[in-house]
């Protein structure tokens, strides 16, 4: 998918303070040529239904405040529900590295630590999108 | 003499030119991290503009505010925690007092963050709760979790400084029924409101619409002068600012200039200045930059007291700054974990330098998750190691003199004036907020900041120098996610056995109120204080209020 317009709906809990690392990294998707679609959720399911309104080949998920592993409960499910089922999910953030695989488990397809030059997710992206599908 | 000092300091000078003839043209220029150009060397000719004419504990309190700095009482050792319901935390509590975590003269502090639902407003039974109850801070909804909260503590000598949101009113509310439940009076309280409503132009949250937001600011200091005189009811969240991306500067103009839109809100509300500027305090970030950090400390006193005194303030002491530092979570890494503790010792040591009164250490794994027990005493013990072992606070203010220092000191005051007279003449903090120039500047600087650390031009141990691939699989301390059932079972229980009339009736008041406050015609406070007596919940409080405040989502 390397080449093809690559539209992501980064997704962040409204009650989750600190916008700084979710902010940075919209940018830094932005610097590499992606479409990013900021969106600010309060349960899981308004994430899969902005993903299939928004048609994006990308969900990821910004974490500060914890929550990680029921957002990921349901996030999936209802994706799949929506017959999303190619698209990638990735989730970052304040999220520990031992909970990367029990996400992995979940569906989501890659965790990433904070502070990561956001380049390094586009080129996760670039080589993932359209190439998954939901487990 | 002055002619025999100069020509020495002139021979010094060519000696010293002579000394780095050779090389000091292939020295790279450095500069803070907000910008201001660095030399390698500093004279007393960079000091010849500045007022070394001042002592500690007088005005304009560049050298602190008090006379013999930290001889005579340490800061405050203010460790922020809370998770779980409030029996999990109500343990903590007891358990920090046991680890020595004090205040000044011994007196108990605790510096307790709500969980996110909690400061959004929602309780634990509703469904944007799921995933954050009790997770980074406690689950306080009902009046069982206030009564708690303040259970056989000494009001007199027990600080409560309660981390909220907006759920600000809501849970002084909460707090003065449970006082009074004991049979005791508000005016023993004491303890300290955010009241961080202006956080919004930098936090992402949904709040109030502004002109409302600041109308329950003024509401809830109202309250606390009648009824509460010793709490705290305002907190300038600088910590915020720098934590979105604000430079050390950009946090002292920014941070000023919200300081400066409460004292104009007071002002307009009626209130004398010398009622309430005196009772406004600071939360300040503090980065591993210790020179730019202790020098923006020494000029955050400084130009707060000119502000007040500005404004009409004319009790010196009204116009202290009085500073909480958080340490920046922001520097700390995921990378190489246990490095976070030489970061945080520094942080801690810039703090100390600059003179504040009271800190919270992070503990090295919250780039993880919430700190274990730990790694938090570690943090604790941080401080403790400062205060008692490395000599700090024995003399005041030990960079004072000092040309850098006092050179950095000016040069940041400056540079903060500069933004902080552009923001006023456009409107001040307020306008910045409804505007969002507040928000995009500091978006802007935390953008530049990630390009330098991307790019390696700003040095991030483990980041971008001495790099491991090494995978680090540390388990960060867990809050069980049955807490939520846990949660949910007090909230019914509580609900069970209240008089569900009289809590409706209540609210019914509440909502009256809120109105009232709008119209300029009454406070809102003494409802909430009421509905807290009757059984409402901090959520069930915020229903009305959301409906009659609005709801802004700034991004």
């Amino acid at each position: 998918m390397s080449e093809e317009h690559i539209k992501v709906l980064l997704a962040k809990k409204k009650i989750d303070v600190h916008g700084r690392g979710s902010k940075l990294i919209a940018r830094e998707l932005r610097d590499a040529g992606m479409e990013v679609v900021y969106f600010r959720f309060g349960v899981a399911e308004e994430i899969a239904e902005a993903a299939l309104q928004e048609d994006v080949d990308v969900v990821a998920v910004s974490i500060m405040t914890s929550g990680q592993m029921q957002i990921a409960r349901e996030l999936v499910p209802a994706l799949k529900k929506r017959g999303m089922d190619q698209v990638l999910v990735i989730m970052g953030g304040i999220i520990p590295e031992v909970d990367f695989e029990p996400l992995r488990e979940l569906g989501v397809h890659r965790s990433f630590p904070p502070g990561l030059p956001g380049g390094v997710v586009a080129d996760y992206i670039r080589e993932n999108a359209g190439t998954v599908t939901l487990v | 003499m002055t002619s025999l000092l100069s020509s020495k300091f002139e021979a010094a000078k060519e000696a010293w030119a002579a000394r780095r003839a050779r090389y000091a043209s292939r020295l790279r220029p450095a500069s803070t991290v907000s910008g201001l150009p660095l030399k390698t060397v500093y004279t007393r000719e960079d000091v010849t503009g500045s007022d070394l004419d001042v002592m500690p504990g007088v005005y304009p309190f560049t050298r602190g505010l008090h006379p013999d700095g930290y001889a005579l009482t340490p800061w405050m050792q203010q460790m922020v925690f809370g998770y779980g319901t409030i029996e999990e935390t109500r343990q903590k509590m007891e358990k920090m007092v046991a680890e020595g975590m004090e205040g000044y003269f011994g007196h108990k502090v605790f510096n307790t963050v709500y969980d996110v639902p909690c400061m959004y407003g929602i309780d634990a039974d509703h469904p944007e709760a799921v995933g954050n109850i009790g997770q980074c801070g406690v689950h306080m909804s009902t009046g069982d979790d206030y009564d708690e909260l303040v259970r056989d503590w000494e009001l007199d000598s027990t600080n409560f400084s309660m981390i909220t949101g907006d759920n600000c009113l809501p849970a002084l509310a909460l707090l003065a029924a449970a006082v009074e439940r004991r049979g005791e009076p508000t005016a023993k309280m004491h303890g300290n409101s955010m009241n961080w409503y202006p956080r919004i132009a930098v936090q992402d949250v949904p709040s109030w619409e502004p002109q409302w937001g600041y109308a329950l600011m003024i509401d809830l200091i109202k309250w606390a002068k009648e009824n509460a005189p010793d709490w705290n009811p305002v907190n300038i969240f600088m910590y915020g600012l720098s934590e979105a991306g604000a430079t050390p500067v950009q946090e002292l103009a920014y941070g000023l200039s919200w300081g400066k839109s409460v004292i104009d809100a007071g002002l307009e509300a009626g209130l004398a200045p010398d009622d309430f500027i005196g009772r406004l305090s600071f939360q300040i970030g503090c980065t591993v930059n210790v020179f730019e950090e202790a020098a923006k400390f020494r000029a955050h006193r400084r130009m707060w007291a000119k502000l007040c005194k500005d404004a009409g303030v004319t009790k010196p002491s009204h116009m202290h700054a009085r500073v909480h530092v958080h340490t920046s979570g922001y520097v700390l890494t995921q990378q190489q974990l246990m490095n976070n503790n030489a970061r945080i010792t520094l942080q801690t040591l810039a703090a100390v330098l600059g003179g504040v009164q009271s800190i919270h250490t992070c503990s090295y794994d919250e780039a993880v998750g919430v700190p274990t027990e730990e790694s938090h005493r570690t943090a604790l013990r941080t401080q403790q190691i400062l205060m008692w072992e490395s000599g700090l606070r024995d003399v005041a203010d030990p960079l004072g003199g000092s040309y850098f220092l006092e050179k950095l000191t000016d040069d940041m005051e400056a540079e903060a004036w500069k933004i902080f007279d552009d923001l006023e003449a456009a409107g001040g903090y307020r306008r910045g907020i409804e505007t969002g120039e507040v928000k995009r500047s500091i978006d802007n600087a935390s953008y530049e900041m990630k390009k330098k650390i991307n790019s390696g031009e700003t040095p991030i141990v483990g980041v971008n120098r001495y790099v491991s691939d090494e995978q680090e699989n540390y388990e960060p301390f867990r809050i069980d996610e049955s807490i939520e059932d846990k949660a949910r079972t007090r909230l019914e229980n509580y609900r069970a056995k209240r008089d569900q009339a009289a809590v409706d009736a209540a609210l019914v008041d509440v909502r009256r109120a809120c109105q009232a406050l709008k119209d300029g015609t009454g406070p809102l406070m003494p409802a909430l204080v009421e509905a807290a007596r009757r059984g409402a919940t901090n959520g069930e409080m915020m229903v009305p209020m959301r409906e009659a405040f609005g709801w802004y989502v700034s991004e």
